[in-house]
């Protein structure tokens, strides 16, 4: 495959979703660690960041792809309308580049002295964290999905908080 | 070079014994994206990753590295170096937690592809506590739960301290009308068995009532007196508290300020002062008189009759053990109560001064709905708490009772037996209904207790946490003028620099236009100028001197500041303009107004200058409160002056007068500018123009034009789009 590395030129018009045919989309890794997008066989984005655009409200939907400068290439409404490989590749991306966790069970949560001491098994393994002050780091997105924010920042998420098993439910009306 | 060692080593370094490890970091996500343990360790010579099984995965010469640095993602960060070929590497990712370290260690590894000396601070934090390996809510923080509460509470009497004697007349009073409330039913007992039951001794029950009066006329002068003692230390241990921690807050580094919300500063001043002020006049006489008088009571009763205070008071540990039991899930199910409450206030807070933007968009029933889910909650928490709380309530009092069913199964067997007497079993009745009451808020004091020290932890944390370095306050000096940056480097966030080596002199009364894209730098670099933060790295000299050797005191003394959204106090014009020489003559406010462009608007209000400017200024317009701060900085008459986007937003016209102002304030001091319009710098000396925290261009105007580099295509980009919405760029 020939790579091109120019970008493309930019369009007079403005558009709010820049249209581009999914199928069009070629993203791979080249070199291995640097996603690349190349769109139809005229140009070329050597370096790609995807983005959800909206991860709380629709998971798994609604990804934009920008370029080296941080401005949009494309949102794709669905990852699914990509290409296999294509869709393959841009995962790996958002793999690396979301850092945050789901919890799946809550095996401890204290509140102590104003903070709260959670032990909990996540997507990621286990992890044990603080919170302070829940009424601004514990955010109900929905009245079944709730973002707990650590006292650096790290944020986990609940997704569906009556899925639960009954301890790890227990431990979260006792807190919250 | 003494190695920067963050986690203690657990694999033998592979690097050749000539290689000595200069940075050793361990981040917090594994290859596979899963939490696990990575170690960065970086010599003079190479950089490595090894796995937690302590094989090397990734090793690259320092020598092939042109740049490193932190690269920042949803949750975390990674490492990244770009090698000299052009390749961006990715070398580690972590989670925020330690995302600054590696920013640092980025900064180091930069320096020693550079072949510069490792100048980076890694000091190694605590995560948790020490002493019980619980996390700390901050690094490095006090660990909630190992505080000593001895130490805490022993702090917390010391605002007694001035009150000493007050303190010590409300315990006695507290012991002197503890003995005297158990003074009546002993009266009452002589009263039965003396008087009542013998139908004898009539003028004995005038004595007796005499004295019952005496004991009630002197307990109600006491309790009037402790009430009042009471009142007088509240007032002044409340305010004091406050008045202390204001004090502390006023002298905290922005940085603070920065990571809470100003509700949540504010609530420390408030209720955790409150908590703490509770505790010590409510919670402490409590404990002090109910502990008396159950202690008080149970000798009495032990007195009269031995066996018999043994069984009535058999059900107490059970009414003690209910309240321990049950105290934390309820007090727990009360603060969720707290919660929704809050939730709900913020709902109606929002929709009500939305009112306007509810309606224009019809949308009431939208927001009806989402009231009345909020209402929903509210009920359901409220529901289920005092549901729970009148069955736990329910429990408690059958205890209580029973003591009384007790009492009258085994003391009325003892009288009816002749082993008791009528007054000797009245009196017990009344003792038991003074000691059963207190009794059931008895485990709610540990509760008071653990509250009161959470909030005065809060608040010496508050009080002990590092203040702006105010250097030595009798170290004056006169500024004459010239500001110089030697290779600064800041970030908000320590893992993600905004000012990444800052080179630049401003001379004695030049004035410095700051140029560049949004989060470019500007505002940082004059945020630094003022000392508001401090440099991470390199130094900024006044005239020569290291800035953080002048007392900050009296460098901020000689810095003007004027900003694009002036803060007014509420008060009057003149009082505002004042505000930066308090004392200032009348004359001087109204010469201060003058020269900016004030004093003609100011006499057009009825008040002239007694004018209420409201709170935050928002009675004046946008450009007369611009004239008013600009007023205030010619009256303070700095030598240094900070002037950020002072005209951005006003129109064309007032802009015209907020210029000439500022030109006759900008004479003689030096001056840091940052403009919206690039067309009002042109007066500057000269421009720094910033690019991502670099500097990009330094010139004049003129000089800077005519090179057609970054900032020719700032001002072309800014008059094509002018020109598109039709606005002159004069």
């Amino acid at each position: 495959m020939s790579l091109l590395i120019t970008e493309k030129p930019k369009t007079e018009t403005w558009s709010p979703t820049p249209l581009l045919d999914p199928k069009s989309l070629n993203l791979f890794f080249s070199p291995k660690d640097r996603l690349r997008l190349t769109v139809g066989a005229e140009y070329s984005y050597p370096t790609v960041k995807p983005a959800w655009a909206s991860p709380l409200n629709y998971p798994g939907r609604y990804l934009s792809l920008l370029n080296g400068k941080g401005e949009e290439i494309v949102l794709i409404a669905d990852p699914h309308d990509l290409l296999p490989a294509a869709r393959d590749a841009v995962m790996e991306e958002v793999a690396r580049r979301y850092l945050t966790s789901i919890i799946v069970r809550v095996l401890d949560a204290r509140s102590e002295f104003g903070a709260t001491y959670w032990h909990v098994e996540t997507d990621r393994g286990f992890r044990d964290f603080v919170t302070q002050s829940l009424q601004e780091n514990a955010q109900w997105l929905s009245p079944k999905h709730l973002m707990l924010i650590d006292v650096d920042g790290n944020r986990f998420e609940l997704v569906d908080v009556t899925a639960l098993d009954d301890g790890s439910r227990k431990h979260l009306t006792a807190i919250l | 070079m003494k190695p920067v060692e963050l986690e203690p080593r657990n694999t033998e370094s592979l690097f050749g014994p000539q290689e000595g490890v200069l940075i050793r970091l361990l981040a917090d996500f594994a290859d596979d994206g899963q939490f696990g343990k990575r170690t960065l360790e970086v010599t003079s010579q190479h950089l490595r990753i090894l796995e937690s099984s302590g094989a090397e995965s990734t090793r690259i010469p320092i020598a092939a590295i042109r740049s490193a640095r932190n690269e920042p993602l949803v949750g975390g960060g990674r490492l990244e170096v770009q090698l000299k070929a052009g390749e961006i590497v990715p070398i580690v990712s972590y989670s925020l937690t330690v995302a600054a370290k590696f920013s640092e260690a980025a900064r180091g590894i930069e320096q020693l592809a550079k072949g510069e000396p490792l100048l980076i601070n890694l000091k190694e934090e605590r995560l948790r506590c020490v002493k019980c390996d619980r996390l700390l809510p901050e690094k490095d923080g006090i660990c909630p739960a190992c505080v000593n509460r001895g130490k805490t509470l022993l702090r917390i009497l010391t605002f007694m301290g001035p009150y000493r004697w007050k303190a010590v007349s409300l315990a006695i009073l507290s012991f002197v009308t503890t003995i005297l409330s158990l003074a009546p039913p002993t009266i009452q007992g002589f009263l039965i068995d003396g008087v009542l039951k013998t139908h004898q001794n009539y003028s004995r029950l005038l004595l007796l009532m005499g004295c019952w009066l005496g004991v009630l006329v002197t307990n109600s002068i006491i309790q009037v007196l402790n009430g009042q003692t009471i009142a007088f230390l509240a007032g002044n241990i409340a305010a004091d508290l406050r008045a202390t921690v204001y004090r502390a807050i006023e002298f905290l580094q922005l940085t603070f300020f920065d990571k809470k919300q100003v509700g949540a500063i504010a609530s420390r001043v408030t209720s955790d002062t409150d908590r703490i002020w509770g505790f010590l006049v409510e919670g402490v006489p409590y404990l002090l008189l109910n502990g008396l008088t159950v202690i008080g009571i149970t000798a009495v009763l032990f007195y009269i009759k031995p066996v018999l205070a043994a069984c009535i008071l058999a059900p107490i540990p059970i009414v003690l053990g209910i309240g321990f039991l049950f105290w934390k899930p309820m007090s727990q199910m009360f603060h969720r109560v707290g919660q929704k409450w809050a939730r709900f206030h913020t709902h109606l807070n929002e929709s009500l001064s939305g009112i306007r933007v509810v309606k224009a968009f019809a949308k009431e029933d939208l927001e009806f709905g989402k009231f009345g889910q909020r209402n929903k909650e509210l009920r359901d928490a409220g529901v289920q708490v005092d549901s729970r709380w009148y069955t736990i309530f329910g429990v408690m009092t059958f205890f209580t009772t029973l003591g009384n069913l007790i009492h009258w199964t085994v003391g009325g067997t003892m009288v009816y037996r002749g082993e008791l007497t009528l007054g000797q079993f009245w009196q017990i009745s009344a003792y038991l209904a003074l000691a059963y009451g207190p009794l059931q808020w008895f485990s709610a004091v540990n509760q008071w207790f653990s509250r009161a020290m959470s909030g005065a932890e809060r608040i010496f944390e508050l009080i002990d946490m590092d203040t702006e370095s105010y250097g030595d306050k009798e170290a004056h000096h006169d500024i004459v003028g010239e500001v110089a940056f030697s290779n600064v480097r800041f970030g908000y966030d320590k893992s993600n620099p905004v000012l990444k080596g800052l080179n630049f002199t401003a001379a004695p009364g030049e004035m410095i236009g700051l140029v560049g894209k949004s989060g470019a730098g500007k505002s940082t670099t004059i945020n630094l100028v003022c000392r508001f933060y401090e440099p991470d790295a390199g130094t900024i000299s006044i005239d020569g001197i290291d800035y953080r050797d002048i007392s900050l005191q009296d460098m901020r003394n000689q810095i003007g500041i004027v900003l694009q959204e002036p803060f007014l106090f509420n008060g009057t014009i003149g009082e505002n303009i004042a505000y930066g020489k308090p004392g200032a003559t009348f004359e001087e406010v109204v010469r201060a107004s003058r020269a900016a462009n004030a004093h003609n608007f100011i006499l057009s209000k009825p008040d002239g200058y007694d004018t209420m400017v409201g709170e935050r200024g928002s009675k004046l317009s946008g450009g007369e409160r611009q004239r008013v701060s600009i007023a205030r900085a010619i009256l303070h008459n700095p030598r240094i002056l900070i002037l950020d986007e002072a005209t951005s937003s006003v129109d064309v016209e007032t802009e015209k007068q907020i210029q000439e102002a500022i030109s006759h304030l900008v004479k003689g001091r030096t001056t840091f500018a940052i403009a919206h319009r690039l067309s009002t710098l042109r007066n500057a000396s000269r421009l720094v123009v910033l690019d991502k925290g670099e500097i990009a261009e330094i010139g004049t105007h003129e000089e800077l034009m005519t090179k057609q580099g970054v900032f020719y295509n700032l001002v072309q980009t800014q008059t094509a789009i002018n020109e598109i919405i039709g606005v002159g760029t004069t």
